[in-house]
C-alpha cells in the first residue's frame, strides 16, 4: 500500500518520485521507544532523578560492583539475585573490619570509548569528583554517605579543604585501590551497585575540563560521559534521539545488538501503534491497560515483574487528624485494593502487604493485615473519634488528595477510587492534582503535603535495609524520602543496628520486627505492589529487571 | 509618512513591547508557587546541598541582583542584551542552542502548513464568494464546520490511525525522520533545507513524508476560518461600488476579481499574522502528537521543570517571531493599503 497512495499521501508535499522507503541500516539495530530521551549524562547533574536520563548514562558506563543473573521469572523478564555481588570493574575485594578498609582489585584490561585502559585513577578520580559536589545534585557524594566512606560527611558543603579527597580512597599501585569506612557499615558494596558510584575515564575528563568547570559538569551535561561500559555515544540530540553503538572494546565481550536508537515519543499511544506496526523494538512507560492490549498482538510480547514500584497512601504523621493511629488503620480497612488494582493497572497488580516489597531481600509479611473491610474501617474511625466522619469536616483541607498532575492518566482513575472508597466510610476526601514541580517540593522537600498517593517513589537498591533506609526511618536519622514524616525511635534504633550488621541471617530477623511494627503504625498505607512491564518485539529477548527500572541494553540480543 | 519611518517606528514598539515582556516574564515566573532547587538538587537534600544548588544557580542573591544578569547589566555578566539566553538548569545545555535545535522544526512545520492553508483556502474561499449559495459555497460551509468542530489533537490522532494504523500510506508518528536514518549535517537545523543542501534525497524525501501528517493535520484544522474569512471579505467587497462601476464599465470579470482580491486580502492578512503567532506558541500538541521536538514542547518541558532560564528565553523568542511576523505584515498590508502609513 505503501506504493503510489504512499507516495501521493506520503510524499505528495513534492518529490513523490524519490519518495521511498529510506537507506536505513536495521541491521543488529533496535529502536527503542521512550517517553524522552537523557537530558544529561551527568548522575550528579540537575536530571539524574528522572529515569530516561538514567538510561543514557547507564549504559554508557559500568558500575564496580553488580549483581549476577539469577534466570527467568514468571513472566518473561531475567531476573538478577540482590542477595549477592559480583565483581565488575572491580574483580575482587577484601575486607578488614579492625581497620574498617576494603582493598579493591580492579579488573585489568578494560578500555574505556576513547581506548584509555581502566586503572587505580579513574576510581580516585571518580570519588574526589563526588566529595567537590560540585554537581547539582550531589548523587555520588550521597552514595559514599551512604556506604560509610569516611570523610563523605555533610562537611563538604560548609568547608572546602572537606570537599578535597583525602586518604579514604587511596591508590596502592595502578591495579588496587582502598577504601576507609568511618564505621561498621555494611552498604558499602550496596551503594557501589548504583548508577552513582560508576567510574568515569578520568583521561578524558580531565581533557574536557575548564578553570571555571574542573569536573567536567558542562561536558558530561551536554556532549558525553567518558566511561567504560558496553555502549559509545554515536548521536544525541536532546528532546529528540540518543543513539549508542557496541563498545568494541567492553570487557564482557562485545554487545549483541550493535546500535540502540532511543527514540523521544510522548505519546504512548503512538508507541504502541509502533511497536505493533514491527518498525521498533522495545518500549516501556505504556499505560496498563496498553499493555493488556498487546499481550495479545502477533508480533509481539509483554514481559513484566514484580520489582520494586508500587502504590501508596501517604497520610502526614505530623498534620491532625493522621496523626491518630487508629483514624489511619480505618484507611487502610476503608480502600478497595482489588478495585485499584482492576482499574488503575488491569490486573497487573497485587495487595502490597508489608511496607517493603515481596521480591526484597529482608521482606517478611506481617501477620497485621488491612483487607478491605468498611465495617471494620467504619468502627474503626468511631473508635479515632469521629463515629461516621463527624468532626472530619474541620479538616477539609488535610483530605485532599493530592496526586502528580503530569500522572492523571495513570494515577487519576486510581485517586478516584481511594477517594470513592475513603468516602464511603465517612472520609471527606476531595482530589488535588498539582504539578510535579509543586508535588516534588512539597512531598519531597518541604514534606507538608497532608494527604497524597504516589506510584514513582521507590529504593534504588534492592534490599529491605535500603527500603527503610530511603521511607521509614526518621527524617532526622537520614531518611530519603519520608513523606509521610513518620518517626519512631525504635525504628531509627534497629536501622542503626540493621545497617552495621553484616550477617544476613541477623538482619532478616531485624527487618521482620521492624515491618511488624510499621505495619501497626502504617508509616504509609501499602496498597498494591505493581508490574514493572516492558513490550518488546517477539524477535528481542533478554529484558532484565535491574533496580533503577532502566534496561541496559547490552542485556538483549535479537533474532534476525 | 515614509514607509522606512513606518518600519522604523514599528521596529522602536516592538523592542519596547519585548523589553516590557521580558521584565514581566522574570517577575511573573519568580512569583509562582514552586521552588526549582528542589528538583535540580533531587530528593532527600541535606539543608547544605539545597543551599548549594541554590548557590550555583543564582538564587540566593537578590532579585535585583537575578535580573542585571539576565537582562547583562550587573558587572561582569553577560544577559540578554549581549545575546546571552542563559544556561538551562535542567540540561546544562546553552539555551540558545537548545532554542536553536527545537525552533526550526517547529517553524518548518507552521509556514509549510500556513503556506499551503493559504494557498488552498484562498481561491477555495473565492470560489464561494463568486456564488452565494451554491454548491461550492455549502461544501465549504460544511467542511469549516466539520473541521472546527473537534480539536486538533483529535485529528492528529485520527489521521495518525487511519493513514498510519489502517492504511499504512505514511511513516508512523516518529518525529522528523526515520529513527534509523542518519540525519543529514545541520546548517540551518530546517530538515528540508539540510537534505537539499547535503544532496540527501532520502533524508529529504523521508523528511517530507514524516512532515505530511502534522501538515494535513494543520492545513486541516487552519484551512476552515481562512476560507470564511476570505469568503466573507470577497462577498462584501463584490457588493461594493468599485465593482459595481468596474461591472458598468464593463471591466473583465478576472480583473474585477484581482481588484477584488486585493481589497478583500487586507483584513485576511492581519487575521494571517494573528494566526501565526497563536499557532507557533500552541504547536505543543501537534508536535507531541507526531513526536516532533519542537519549541513548543520544549516549552512545556521548561515550564513542567521550572527552568527560569529556558522558560524567559523561550516566551522571549516565540514573542520576538511573533513581532517579526506582524511587522513584516504591516508592512505587506501598507503596501496593500497605502492608507496604512498615512
Amino acid at each position: 500500500m505503501r506504493g503510489w497512495v504512499g507516495r501521493v499521501v506520503g510524499g505528495g508535499l513534492a518529490l513523490g518520485a524519490v519518495a521511498g522507503t529510506p537507506a536505513v541500516a536495521q541491521q543488529q539495530s533496535v529502536l527503542f521507544l521512550a517517553e524522552d530521551v537523557p537530558t544529561s549524562l551527568n548522575y550528579d547533574g540537575p536530571a539524574a532523578s528522572i529515569g530516561t536520563t538514567q538510561t543514557g548514562f547507564i549504559n554508557l558506563m559500568e558500575p564496580m560492583v553488580y549483581y549476577p543473573y539469577a534466570g527467568t521469572g514468571e513472566d518473561g523478564v531475567r531476573l538478577l539475585d540482590f542477595t549477592r555481588y559480583e565483581g565488575r570493574l572491580v574483580e575482587r575485594w577484601e575486607y578488614d573490619a579492625a581497620s574498617l578498609t576494603w582493598t579493591m582489585h580492579l579488573r585489568r584490561g578494560v578500555r574505556s570509548c576513547a581506548g584509555n585502559e581502566f586503572t587505580a585513577e579513574d576510581v580516585l578520580y571518580t570519588f574526589a569528583r563526588a566529595k567537590s559536589v560540585s554537581g547539582k545534585a550531589p548523587v555520588a557524594w550521597f552514595l559514599a554517605n551512604v556506604g560509610g566512606v569516611k570523610g563523605f560527611t555533610r562537611d563538604v558543603f560548609k568547608d572546602p579543604e572537606a570537599k578535597k579527597l583525602g586518604d579514604e580512597v587511596t591508590k596502592v599501585d595502578d591495579y588496587t585501590v582502598r577504601i576507609t569506612q568511618s564505621a561498621p557499615n555494611a552498604f558499602l558494596l550496596m551503594a557501589m551497585t548504583i548508577y552513582g558510584m560508576a567510574p568515569f575515564d578520568s583521561k578524558e575528563m580531565k581533557a574536557h575540563a575548564k578553570p571555571d568547570d574542573p569536573w567536567s559538569h558542562d561536558y558530561v551535561n551536554t556532549e558525553n560521559v567518558p566511561a567504560f561500559g558496553p555502549y559509545c555515544l554515536e548521536r544525541w540530540v536532546k528532546d529528540d534521539e540518543f543513539v549508542v553503538k557496541a563498545n568494541p572494546n567492553y570487557y564482557r565481550g562485545k554487545p549483541a545488538v550493535e546500535r540502540v536508537v532511543m527514540k523521544k515519543i510522548p505519546q504512548s499511544a503512538n508507541r504502541l501503534v509502533t511497536l505493533r506496526s514491527g518498525r521498533a523494538q522495545l518500549t516501556q512507560r505504556l499505560t496498563a491497560k496498553e499493555f493488556a492490549s498487546l499481550r495479545n498482538t502477533s508480533g509481539v510480547k509483554v514481559v513484566g515483574v514484580y520489582g520494586n514500584e508500587t502504590l501508596f497512601l501517604a497520610p502526614n504523621w505530623k498534620v491532625p487528624p493522621f496523626d491518630n493511629v487508629k483514624l489511619r488503620q480505618a484507611m487502610a480497612y476503608a480502600v478497595n485494593y482489588g478495585q485499584a488494582a482492576d482499574i488503575g493497572y488491569a490486573g497487573a497488580a497485587k495487595r502490597w502487604e508489608s511496607h517493603i516489597p515481596s521480591s526484597f531481600p529482608g521482606y517478611a509479611r506481617p501477620d497485621q493485615q488491612y483487607a478491605y473491610d468498611p465495617e471494620k474501617a467504619k468502627a474503626l474511625l468511631a473508635e479515632a473519634g469521629y463515629p461516621g466522619g463527624k468532626g472530619l469536616e474541620a479538616f477539609a483541607d488535610q483530605f485532599k488528595l493530592a496526586y502528580t498532575a503530569e500522572r492523571e492518566s495513570y494515577l487519576g482513575p486510581i485517586a478516584a477510587v481511594i477517594q470513592t472508597s475513603l468516602k464511603a466510610v465517612g472520609f471527606p476526601v476531595v482530589l488535588d492534582p498539582i504539578p510535579q514541580t509543586q508535588i516534588g517540593d512539597r512531598r519531597l522537600v518541604k514534606k507538608d503535603l497532608p494527604l497524597s498517593i504516589s506510584d514513582t517513589d521507590k529504593a534504588s537498591a534492592i534490599s529491605g535495609a535500603y527500603q527503610l533506609m530511603v521511607f521509614y526511618i526518621s527524617n532526622g536519622a537520614g531518611a530519603i524520602i519520608n513523606t509521610s514524616n513518620y518517626a519512631n525511635p525504635e525504628v531509627d534504633g534497629l536501622f542503626a543496628k540493621i545497617k552495621a550488621e553484616t550477617d544476613q541471617t541477623k538482619q532478616t530477623e531485624m527487618l521482620k520486627a521492624v515491618q511488624d511494627i510499621l505495619q501497626r503504625d502504617l508509616a504509609i498505607i501499602p496498597i498494591l505492589e505493581t508490574k514493572t512491564q516492558y513490550a518488546t518485539s517477539a524477535k528481542l529477548s533478554g529484558v532484565t529487571w535491574h533496580a533503577d527500572n532502566s534496561i541496559r541494553f547490552f542485556d538483549l540480543s535479537l533474532v534476525p | 509618512m515614509s514607509t522606512g519611518a513606518f518600519v522604523l517606528r514599528r521596529l522602536g514598539v516592538s523592542t519596547l513591547q519585548l523589553l516590557a515582556l521580558a521584565l514581566a516574564v522574570f517577575f511573573l515566573i519568580r512569583a509562582l508557587p514552586a521552588d526549582p532547587v528542589a528538583r535540580l538538587v533531587g530528593q532527600n537534600p541535606t539543608p547544605e546541598a539545597y543551599a548549594s544548588a541554590k548557590r550555583s544557580i543564582g538564587l540566593d542573591e537578590p532579585v535585583t541582583t537575578q535580573l542585571g544578569r539576565y537582562l547583562g547589566v550587573a558587572s561582569g555578566s553577560s544577559g540578554i542584551l549581549q545575546g546571552d539566553l542563559g544556561r538551562s538548569w535542567v540540561s546544562g545545555a546553552p539555551v540558545g542552542k537548545e532554542i536553536r535545535d527545537a525552533l526550526p522544526i517547529t517553524i518548518e512545520l507552521v509556514t509549510i502548513a500556513f503556506a499551503l492553508a493559504f494557498l488552498l483556502s484562498v481561491p477555495i474561499g473565492m470560489m464561494c464568494a463568486v456564488k452565494p449559495g451554491g454548491a461550492a459555497d455549502r461544501s465549504a460551509f460544511a467542511y469549516s464546520l466539520f473541521a472546527g468542530s473537534q480539536p486538533e489533537f483529535w485529528w492528529g490522532l485520527l489521521f495518525v490511525y487511519v493513514f498510519f494504523s489502517v492504511l499504512n500510506v505514511v511513516p508512523p508518528p516518529l518525529g522528523r525522520l526515520d529513527p534509523m536514518l542518519t540525519p543529514p549535517p545541520s546548517v540551518t537545523g530546517f530538515i528540508t533545507i539540510d537534505s537539499i543542501l547535503a544532496g540527501r534525497w532520502d533524508a529529504l524525501a523521508d523528511g517530507l513524508q514524516h512532515l505530511a501528517l502534522p501538515v494535513l493535520t494543520k492545513v486541516f484544522v487552519l484551512s476552515g476560518p481562512i476560507i470564511k474569512m476570505v469568503r466573507q471579505n470577497m462577498v462584501r467587497v463584490l457588493q461594493s461600488d468599485f465593482v459595481l462601476y468596474a461591472r458598468a464599465a464593463g471591466l473583465p470579470p478576472t480583473r474585477i476579481a484581482r481588484y477584488a482580491l486585493r481589497s478583500a486580502l487586507a483584513p485576511a492578512i492581519a487575521l494571517f499574522g494573528a494566526l501565526y503567532g497563536y499557532i507557533l506558541g500552541g504547536a505543543v500538541v501537534i508536535e507531541t502528537i507526531f513526536s516532533l521536538g519542537g519549541i513548543g514542547q520544549y516549552a512545556v518541558r521548561s515550564i513542567l521543570s521550572f527552568d527560569y532560564p529556558a522558560i524567559q528565553a523561550t516566551i522571549l523568542v516565540i514573542t520576538a517571531i511573533s513581532l517579526f511576523v506582524y511587522l513584516l505584515l504591516d508592512i505587506v498590508h501598507a503596501v496593500v493599503d497605502p492608507r496604512v502609513t498615512h
